[in-house]
């Protein structure tokens, strides 16, 4: 059964004043894992009226990783938080602390390593940037913060 | 490049508007900063993928090229001919977008439709056939993720430029262009202050002096 995700907040957090324009590339409304893999084409909207597509087979390592109830739970695309002037990156949750578990278990699995978990979220530092970025390509996605 | 002061009212309104606009495109400038180092380090992750798919293609091509002049050697012209036009394995390619900080780039999903597929089979051909039909369809999708990771970099190597340029005209134009201003016009009020003062104080001088001679 799917879980009841509320407001998707994380998105409005990042669309004050300039920032939306730098932002305009996030999606309209994410989708959870379960209901991508249902799609034939997977793919969200974003706020500038283009199209964010998903590999399937980018879904399906997902899935793989992942268990029904998490499936259920993982928002995508995942968003990756840029701080300006700050050389680690933040995956914010839409869970408290102690729920948190989807993003750092992807993340984790992929990186081949344990990930720092906060209050805020997963932080992920710019050398795991990239082999995080090759592995989850379409499954995440930048946003701008000062 | 030399600042230049732009300045439409010296007044102390115009002032604040620019210690604003001053403050809005530092801002502007380290969002700018961040998302410039991102597409480059996306663009380098791109041209290593690129390499690397380009080595296994070229590899891919060489064991096709080899296996199919074997099964030609081995079969003769004529019935490989005849076997390659019969043989035929539909797909398709969904062409779509993914969206990296920004930038549109395209993404190609080769699907094969095997059930409607009239490969080559073992059991009418040789496994030699087999091999060399795999191996050229292996090339096919090699070629098609090579296409899309070409295509990405063209397209971050343009935004990046475009992105570098943004910057440049913030960080040398702008950004000095506003200080320079703010720093003429609040020179020029603490001018006027200290001409105010001055005129005061003379105003002061004048009514005592006037003062002492009524006395």
């Amino acid at each position: 059964m799917p879980i009841d995700q509320g407001q998707d907040d994380v998105i409005a957090r990042y669309l004050g004043s300039e920032l939306s324009s730098v932002n305009a590339q996030l999606p309209k409304k994410r989708k959870t894992l379960s209901q991508l893999l249902r799609e034939e084409h997977p793919r969200v909207s974003c706020l500038d009226g283009s199209e964010h597509f998903f590999r399937i087979d980018e879904l399906r390592h997902l899935a793989s990783i992942l268990d029904d109830h998490e499936r259920e739970e993982l928002m995508l695309p995942m968003i990756i938080e840029v701080h300006s002037g700050r050389s680690d990156m933040l995956v914010r949750s839409r869970r408290g602390d102690e729920e948190q578990g989807v993003e750092a278990k992807v993340f984790a699995e992929v990186l081949d390593m344990p990930v720092s978990v906060e209050k805020t979220g997963v932080r992920i530092y710019r050398s795991q940037l990239g082999a995080m970025r090759r592995a989850l390509k379409t499954t995440t996605q930048y946003v701008f913060t000062l | 490049m030399a600042a230049r002061i732009r300045v439409a009212r010296p007044t102390k309104i115009e002032l604040a508007r620019l210690k604003r606009r001053l403050k809005l495109a530092t801002r502007i400038q380290k969002i700018i900063k961040d998302r410039l180092s991102i597409l480059v380090m996306e663009f380098l992750q791109t041209v290593r993928e690129s390499a690397d798919v380009k080595e296994r293609l070229q590899k891919e091509y060489d064991d096709a090229y080899k296996a199919l002049s074997l099964s030609l050697g081995y079969h003769g012209y004529a019935p490989v001919e005849q076997t390659l036009m019969i043989s035929e394995m539909p797909f398709s390619l969904h062409a779509a977008t993914r969206n990296v900080a920004g930038v549109r780039l395209p993404t190609f999903q080769m699907e094969e439709n095997r059930e409607a597929a009239h490969a080559v089979s073992p059991a009418e051909n040789s496994s030699l056939l087999e091999y060399t039909s795999d191996m050229a369809r292996k090339c096919l999708s090699t070629t098609v993720e090579l296409a899309e990771l070409q295509s990405a970099l063209e397209l971050l190597g343009d935004e990046i430029n475009k992105v570098k340029r943004i910057n440049n005209a913030l960080e040398y134009v702008v950004i000095p262009g506003l200080d320079i201003t703010i720093k003429y016009l609040s020179m020029k009020f603490e001018e006027r202050d200290r001409e105010e003062v001055a005129r005061l104080k003379y105003v002061k001088l004048l009514i005592e002096k006037r003062e002492a001679y009524a006395y």
